[in-house]
């Protein structure tokens, strides 16, 4: 992105130069994440390990992907993993139809998935930007419409046995690459050329910061408002379709807790939860960190518990440094 | 004897501002004291000195002899100076007798509350200022402006330590009739021989109330004196002093076809009645003047359509648009400049060049993406137009100078093609020479065909810049007055005309 037209994108390269400096910082702590534990954990650094952990962080990728647009405006969903499931299980009970050819159901399946996500997310994004409640408590809502219809829609049984053809994309590697990490990481640059150079992401960023001064400049953060959420549930479909394809099995009760992972993935990536800052660099970088951390952590033997404990102190720390980053962006106002 | 209070040489300066300057007042025993000036004369900071919000940077304050250096509210609280201050600080959720006990709630071992003991103590206080037939338990919330305001009162006169109770503006959100009824009480305490500090803007007040009232100017007394012994033109005429050296006014340009206009306006919190109607024309600058709560900010909101339809019609070049929101308005080619820049003007992390184009983002894409190279152009040529000083277009709002600041909003609605700009408070918080580019500013862009209404509550400021200066009091236009009729005295007369003889109502 430094290559780009010096002499035209000045305004926001300051902007850049900036949020790059921010992301720097993940990215030092990242590396010496790994190198720690390539250090303590001998086979950390083989391939076979690293393409463990692309595999392991692609759905927390996709779903943080999502929730950095829901950040990103001052919202938050917390429905991300009950949606997921829905998605999941629609997409499941769709793909199994007999009476259609094997293509079209797996094609209907995905779209299923899509829709049911979008639908979610922008209904989350209507309710509160309509009524003005606070997304957290609608999200929240969500979470439990969204699992009990999951749940009355598989009457709580586990959908398995999908074609041949479809599983193989959750297996199948590109150069060297899971296909599915891939997709999540074009996902992910999609994202970032939407929130960097659209006017919807610019709106995003505005109204995140200060919706008043946009709805006095003649906006209507509304419509934004809806379709960050949308986006956010459009990622939510795509993660469903990945986990189906990667674990053949589309259950009612997955995705429990996904939503916490991609908070601290998004978080952890420096957007300040208060909205208006951050990026889908950090994003990314966010969601490497827990992948590594986890992962690390277990080539090491530590126990499960101690895994938890480990990331929760890191969630915290991410928050604490925020908090001081924002006290410092008051300052300057 | 010893005056009850007493203020020596105080001085007190914000950034770019001298807010007190030399100030001596003494408060005598039992005496009821009104403080009048002008918005911004100094009236509030010398309420924040006694409150222990602020502290004097020069000069010496006695409390009954005793020196008084309150270093927190709290300290001001001990020390027997209560302040009820002009916006309420009751928690609605909570009962009365909640509220009013808050400071120091009577409690038991293990520290329950002691219910018993906090009725009893309510419903004393209570009695004292005339609510006696209110429960102690019901909650806050239900209550009317007149009764919260006088459970302030009630909670200041706790524990008696209201050894000198201050009253900022208590009667601005009250009707003729609560207000009526908060006067009764004031007159009890006087009997009770409390001291007391009254400020208001009503002079009627003042005059039926206070033994004896000082002015104040641009930070420093101009006059004590009995009531008994004034008037209120001589008031009036103390607040206004002479008037400032005359800086030769800004020129509009030839006055062109109506731009605005309005009929049967009625903006939020307005009084009945029939309503406001006025017209601005292109390369005109109308003010419109009014004392604070006279609800001129509330006229450019309606306008623009920022809390919600205006109740009333608004006409654009002679045509009536129809305007739901701020979105309807800035299609009208309406631009609102608001009094608080900071909350409501500018996306303060975002670059300059984000905050210029803000009104106007068609203008900088093509096909939903956003032409960086575009928008900074925008930003470069308006940062040379109205000569802001900018590191680049991509240094973020918040780091700029309050002059500087309102340039980038004025470049936003001006990139934004806005015809009409409603101004409110254009140069608050701005330094005196970044003042002087603001007018010239404004002066050229009426010249060049804007229209533009201006709200100020700095009378020099209006008068510098207007054809002519619409008054609002309580709401309602008190009149009109055309430049070569411009004086402090007469609009200030018209916006104190509706609080005249109030209490004789």
């Amino acid at each position: 992105m430094s290559a780009a037209t010096p002499d035209t994108a000045l305004p926001l390269r300051f902007r850049r130069s900036r949020l790059l400096l921010r992301d720097a910082g993940i990215g030092v702590a990242l590396l010496a994440l790994v190198a720690f534990f390539a250090l303590a954990a001998p086979d950390f650094l083989s391939g076979t390990n690293m393409s463990n952990i692309l595999t392991q962080i692609t759905i927390n990728l996709i779903l943080a992907t999502g929730m950095t647009f829901a950040i990103l405006i001052g919202g938050i969903d917390l429905s991300v993993g009950a949606v997921m499931a829905l998605c999941a299980v629609v997409a499941g009970t769709v793909m199994k139809l007999d009476a259609l050819p094997e293509v079209v159901a797996v094609g209907l399946g995905i779209a299923a998935s899509l829709g049911v996500g979008i639908a979610a997310g922008a209904l989350n994004g209507f309710v509160s930007a309509f009524w003005g409640v606070p997304s957290f408590i609608v999200t929240l809502g969500m979470l439990n419409v969204a699992r009990g219809l999951a749940l009355e829609v598989t009457n709580a049984r586990t959908i398995y046995d999908f074609p041949d053809s479809f599983i193989a994309f959750g297996t199948a590697s590109l150069f060297g690459l899971p296909v599915m990490f891939l997709l999540a990481l074009a996902l992910l640059a999609l994202g970032w050329v939407v929130l960097t150079r659209t006017v919807f992401g610019r709106m995003i960023y505005a109204i995140g910061n200060n919706e008043e001064a946009v709805r006095l400049s003649g906006h209507r953060p509304f419509d934004t408002k809806v379709l960050a959420f949308a986006v956010t549930g459009a990622c939510v479909g795509i993660a469903a379709i990945v986990y189906v394809t990667r674990l053949s099995i589309a259950n009612p009760i997955l995705g429990v807790g996904f939503e916490l992972n991609a908070i601290a993935a998004v978080i952890i990536g420096g957007t300040s939860l208060s909205g208006g800052r951050g990026s889908l660099v950090g994003t990314l970088l966010g969601a490497i960190i827990i992948g590594v951390l986890g992962n690390g952590l277990i080539l090491m033997g530590v126990t499960d518990f101690i895994r938890q404990i480990i990331t929760g102190l890191v969630i915290i720390l991410a928050v604490v440094l925020d908090s001081y980053r924002a006290r410092l962006s008051r300052s300057l106002g | 004897m010893t005056p009850m209070l007493s203020l020596r040489g105080i001085g007190k300066r914000f950034p770019g501002v001298v807010a007190l300057d030399g100030v001596d007042l003494d408060i005598a025993q039992g005496e009821t004291h009104a403080l009048a000036g002008e918005n911004g004369a100094g009236k509030s900071s010398v309420i924040r000195l006694l409150a222990g919000i602020h502290r004097p940077d020069a000069g010496t304050m006695a409390l009954a002899g005793e020196p008084y250096t309150p270093a927190s509210p709290t300290d001001a609280i001990r020390a027997g100076i209560r302040v009820v201050h002009q916006e309420l600080n009751l928690l609605p959720a909570l009962s009365v007798a909640e509220n009013l006990l808050f400071e120091r709630l009577p409690r038991r071992a293990l520290g329950f509350l002691d219910r018993r003991r906090m009725d009893e103590e309510a419903r004393a206080l209570l009695d004292r200022v005339g609510l006696a037939d209110l429960s102690p338990r019901a909650p806050v919330e239900g209550l009317g402006v007149a009764q919260c305001q006088l459970i302030e009162i009630a909670k200041a006169l706790r524990s008696d330590g209201g050894r000198v109770l201050v009253l900022d503006e208590p009667t601005a959100t009250l009707t003729p009739r609560e207000s009526g009824r908060l006067f009764e009480q004031i007159e009890a305490l006087k009997a009770r021989g409390l001291t007391m500090i009254y400020v208001s803007h009503h002079l009627a007040e003042i005059f039926a109330l206070c033994n004896r009232v000082t002015v104040l100017r641009n930070g420093r007394i101009v006059s004590t004196e009995r009531t008994a012994d004034t008037s209120p033109p001589e008031l009036v005429r103390a607040m206004i002093g002479r008037s400032l050296a005359t800086q030769a006014p800004v020129s509009g340009g030839p006055v062109g076809a109506e731009a605005l206009a309005v009929r049967r306006l009625r903006p939020k919190g307005a009084p009945p009645g029939p309503g406001l109607d006025f017209a601005v024309r292109y390369g005109e600058i109308v003010g419109i003047a009014g004392l604070v709560g006279a609800g001129r900010t509330e006229v450019l909101r309606a306008i623009y359509g920022a809390d919600g339809p205006p109740r009333g019609e608004v006409f654009r070049d002679g045509k009536a648009v129809a305007i739901r929101s701020p979105r309807d308005a800035t299609a009208a080619g309406i631009g609102l400049l608001t009094e608080d820049r900071k909350a409501e003007g500018l996306v303060l992390s975002m670059s300059s060049a984000i905050n210029t184009s803000l009104a106007a983002l068609p203008r900088v894409t093509r096909a939903g993406f956003m032409r960086a190279d575009a928008e900074r152009a925008a930003c470069v040529r308006y940062a040379g137009e109205l000569a802001t000083r900018l590191s680049g277009p991509g240094q973020p709002a918040g780091q700029l100078s309050g002059g500087n600041q309102q340039k980038v909003v004025l470049a936003k609605w001006l990139f934004a093609e806005a015809r009409v700009l409603m101004l409110d408070e254009p140069t608050r918080g701005i330094d005196v020479g970044a003042k002087a580019e603001i007018y010239a500013l404004l002066g050229r862009l009426a010249a060049g065909g804007r229209a533009l209404l201006v709200v100020s509550s700095e009378l020099p400021e209006l008068i510098h810049l207007c054809d002519r200066i619409l008054v609002l009091s309580r709401g309602r236009f008190a009149g009109e007055v055309a430049r070569a009729d411009f004086s402090e005295e007469r609009i200030l007369g018209l916006a104190y005309s509706g609080y005249m003889g109030e209490t004789a109502s």
